[in-house]
């Protein structure tokens, strides 16, 4: 029994072996070190710099008033009292409306046709405005057009009670005519509808997931060029581990990044005053899964890397298709089902929903479930997938060892037979 | 990337919260179940089993039909309507956001109408009494608010300026790193411009010939709009890929590691995404950052591009960003002492 423990107790001790040599790879690797801390810790603030302002204020756009009466400038006092828009030319002419737009000094024109007036004097006229956004970025087409709708609608009332009142129609039953069910619109979760509350979280996720992934596909990269292998046990030159030195890896990998992770998700938002109505231990709760999950893949990645940098360049650009294809930025119902079962196996997908579910719109760990068991699944998936490379590369290069070591004639039962592979996967169970 | 495009949102999901259970009631959800842009995947009459499912990600609008509605509404009491919506995902919750306002409004209007047919008022004067004043939106260079001609212009672009800058670094750090950097120079004679420039063609070549296929991907296949010249906007995309290459020597020059600059340079790319201001727009950006979105070639690209693909304004207003792109050889000049000497030296760590 004691010689059993023993012998655990010795692998457990190469596993934390593997976890201080870990370590120690990544504390001496620059290029890791400026992806694992710069890339973490400075990124967000960039990040929230960018997104400082949240809301576009004061869109400049051009006014051309060919009525010029008292209705179009009662219209242009009130949508200029909004936030979103800023009139800062008024034109004679669409011609020069249309030169200002292309010099890029208004994003949006309004247009008052010489009728307008006469047409809202009118008891049976419809009065027309004629709007044009720059569609450069859909921010100043929404805002442009949301706000000159909400004025629209307004003004439109007003004209309409108006209207009724000359026929002689009450008060208050023009009212019920022109409005006959108000509504109150209710924006939940984040109610100034700004941009970095919005894109700052999944941003966050992000830059954990690609920062974790690079940096592993990195080191992996460099044990690959030294000419070592990932599934030995470091300055061991025979035999091989799988669960060893998979576990002791991931363990030094889950020691940084839990605490980086809990630095970003649990304080960030609080500190840069971005949504966070969720429970912060519901927070830590889903980081476990997701931090594991992103380990496990990149060492999967990791182990087909041939080299350091190579590969490396296009998973760059992965970034961006994780990002969409996750349903962030656009909604996951648009995307194709083939790019959505894609993304079901990569731990960013759940991650982001979960922790937007979790930390902006309030919901529990119990409501967060799918994506919480989700990435257990992947966490799991990815383990043993990890484990099933590194026992197959490692049994393939011992027998190439032992037959090589018979041609020469050394004894070939002298290579180190300590592998651990009978030992089952430990599946980790929530 | 192109293929997960499919324009503009429909069909985002709600819920409706039907408190009524009428007729009138019903009518509204049929109504808003077949319009283009929302799908009610829930009807429901508990509140907090909708917020449940908002929570969970499943809708991103809750559409409130109160108790007594259809009551009220012919007793002309004006009965109450609410609808909430998720901020947490800007593009669904909005469109589902812009339905229900519609559909709000939409409502008022039929009941508007009825009771003027009811009073004998012809219909065409039912429409102006209806709606005494119109908004006709024109969204320029892209009528029909296509989502994917506005990210993919930008973004594909910008992947194919990534790449080229990280192989910049790669092949001229791999020189450095498996110390072959000597026997470059001497094939080039000693001659640091001759070897970079010889160094850099083969790949220049290649960049530009995925340039122009880009180009035609996306101008030409998929037909996205350009109002002013092709030459143009495509020769902007060639000098931008060049300005990140350029970018790539300055890179390799500063940290003359191939891992540094790799990492270095990854992080400075992918921020131009977000700073070239294609999203969110720069002119709401800090001062600061404002300025320091000049640095990236991507910025600048973008202000090519709108300004020849969406504007059609003439070539002076593209110029100076273009004469920027160039400005990128600068700092090129700059390291090049540093980086020549790293070559003949080999001075620098490995890792």
């Amino acid at each position: 029994m004691s010689r059993y423990l023993y012998h655990h107790w010795l692998q457990f001790k190469e596993s934390g072996f593997v976890f201080i040599h870990e370590l120690q790879k990544i504390f001496h690797d620059s290029g890791v070190m400026v992806i694992f801390f710069l890339g973490t810790l400075a990124y967000p603030f960039l990040y929230k710099a960018m997104y400082w302002n949240e809301q576009i204020t004061n869109i400049p756009v051009a006014v051309v008033d060919l009525s010029q009466s008292p209705d179009s400038r009662a219209f242009l006092h009130r949508w200029n009292a909004s936030p979103d828009v800023k009139m800062a030319y008024s034109c004679n002419s669409m011609a020069e409306a249309e030169q200002l737009l292309r010099d890029q000094k208004v994003h949006g024109i309004i247009y008052f046709p010489r009728d307008y007036a006469a047409q809202l004097a009118d008891p049976l006229g419809q009065a027309h405005i004629s709007l044009y956004c720059d569609m450069s970025s859909f921010l100043y087409m929404k805002g442009i057009y949301l706000s000159c709708n909400q004025v629209m609608l307004e003004s439109m009332r007003n004209i309409q009670i108006d209207r009724y009142e000359y026929m002689g129609y009450g008060k208050e039953f023009s009212w019920a005519l022109v409005q006959d069910a108000p509504y109150t619109e209710t924006a939940l979760f984040t109610p100034t509808g700004g941009y970095g509350s919005f894109l700052i979280p999944a941003v966050l996720v992000m830059i954990l997931h690609q920062t974790l992934f690079f940096g592993i596909c990195m080191l992996a990269g460099t044990v690959r060029e030294e000419r070592t292998e990932l599934y030995r046990i470091p300055g061991r030159k025979r035999g091989y581990s799988a669960l060893r030195t998979i576990l002791g890896r991931g363990a030094a990998y889950f020691l940084i990044y839990y605490a980086l992770a809990a630095i970003l998700l649990g304080l960030l938002p609080r500190l840069f005053n971005l949504p966070h109505i969720g429970a912060i231990e519901d927070v830590l709760r889903l980081n476990v899964p997701f931090i594991l999950s992103v380990i496990f893949m990149s060492i999967c990645v990791g182990f087909c890397i041939r080299n350091r940098e190579s590969g490396l360049v296009l998973l760059i650009s992965t970034s961006l298709v994780f990002l969409f294809i996750a349903g962030i930025s656009w909604p996951k119902e648009m995307i194709p089902a083939g790019w959505r079962y894609i993304s079901y196996l990569i731990p960013y997908t759940w991650a982001a929903n979960g922790f937007i579910h979790i930390n902006s719109m309030g919901a529990s760990l119990f409501a967060t479930r799918t994506e919480y068991l989700a990435l257990w699944g992947l966490t799991a998936g990815y383990f043993t997938l990890a484990t099933v490379m590194f026992l197959i590369a490692g049994y393939r290069r011992d027998r190439k060892e032992s037959r090589l070591a018979s041609l020469s004639g050394a004894d070939p039962l002298s290579v180190s037979s300590d592998s651990s592979a009978t030992q089952e996967p430990e599946t980790p169970i929530q | 990337m192109t293929l997960m495009e499919k324009g503009a949102a429909e069909k985002m999901p709600v819920a409706v919260v039907d408190l009524d259970q009428t007729s009138i009631s019903r009518r509204v959800c049929h109504e808003m179940q077949a319009t283009s842009s929302t799908d009610i995947i829930l009807i429901t009459n508990s509140f907090q089993e909708a917020r449940e499912a908002m929570q969970q990600g499943h809708i991103y609008g809750i559409f409130v039909i109160p108790e007594g509605f259809y009551a009220d509404l012919v007793a002309f009491k004006r009965p109450r309507l609410d609808f909430y919506i998720t901020n947490a995902y800007t593009v669904g919750g909005n469109t589902a956001y812009k339905q229900m306002l519609t559909m709000a409004n939409l409502a008022s209007g039929a009941f508007q109408r009825e009771v003027l047919r009811k009073k004998g008022m012809p219909d065409d004067v039912i429409m102006n009494r209806i709606q005494p004043l119109a908004i006709d939106a024109h969204m320029l260079a892209n009528p029909w608010g296509n989502y994917s001609i506005y990210l993919v212009s930008t973004v594909l672009p910008g992947i194919l300026g990534l790449i080229a800058m990280m192989l910049t670094i790669f092949s001229i750090g791999f020189e450095l790193k498996s110390r072959t950097s000597r026997e470059w120079l001497r094939a080039a004679g000693g001659n640091y411009t001759i070897a970079m420039i010889g160094k850099l063609i083969p790949y220049t070549v290649i960049y530009q010939v995925l340039g122009i296929v880009c180009h035609l991907m996306l101008y030409n296949i998929a037909g996205f709009p350009v109002y002013g010249s092709h030459t143009r906007l495509l020769l902007g995309l060639l000098i931008f890929i060049m300005a990140m290459e350029i970018m790539g020597i300055v890179m390799i020059g500063c940290l003359p590691t191939l891992r540094d600059a790799l990492s270095v340079g990854a992080l400075y790319a992918m921020l131009g995404f977000s700073l070239s201001g294609f999203t969110y727009p720069n002119m709401s950006m800090l001062p600061v950052v404002q300025a320091l979105s000049n640095l990236e070639p991507l910025r600048h690209y973008y202000l090519i591009y709108v300004n020849e693909a969406l504007m059609g304004a003439p070539p002076i207003n593209s110029l100076p960003h273009s004469m920027a792109l160039a400005a990128f050889i600068i700092p090129a000049l700059c390291v090049a002492p540093r980086l020549h000497r790293a070559l003949i030296y080999q001075n620098y760590p490995l890792k």
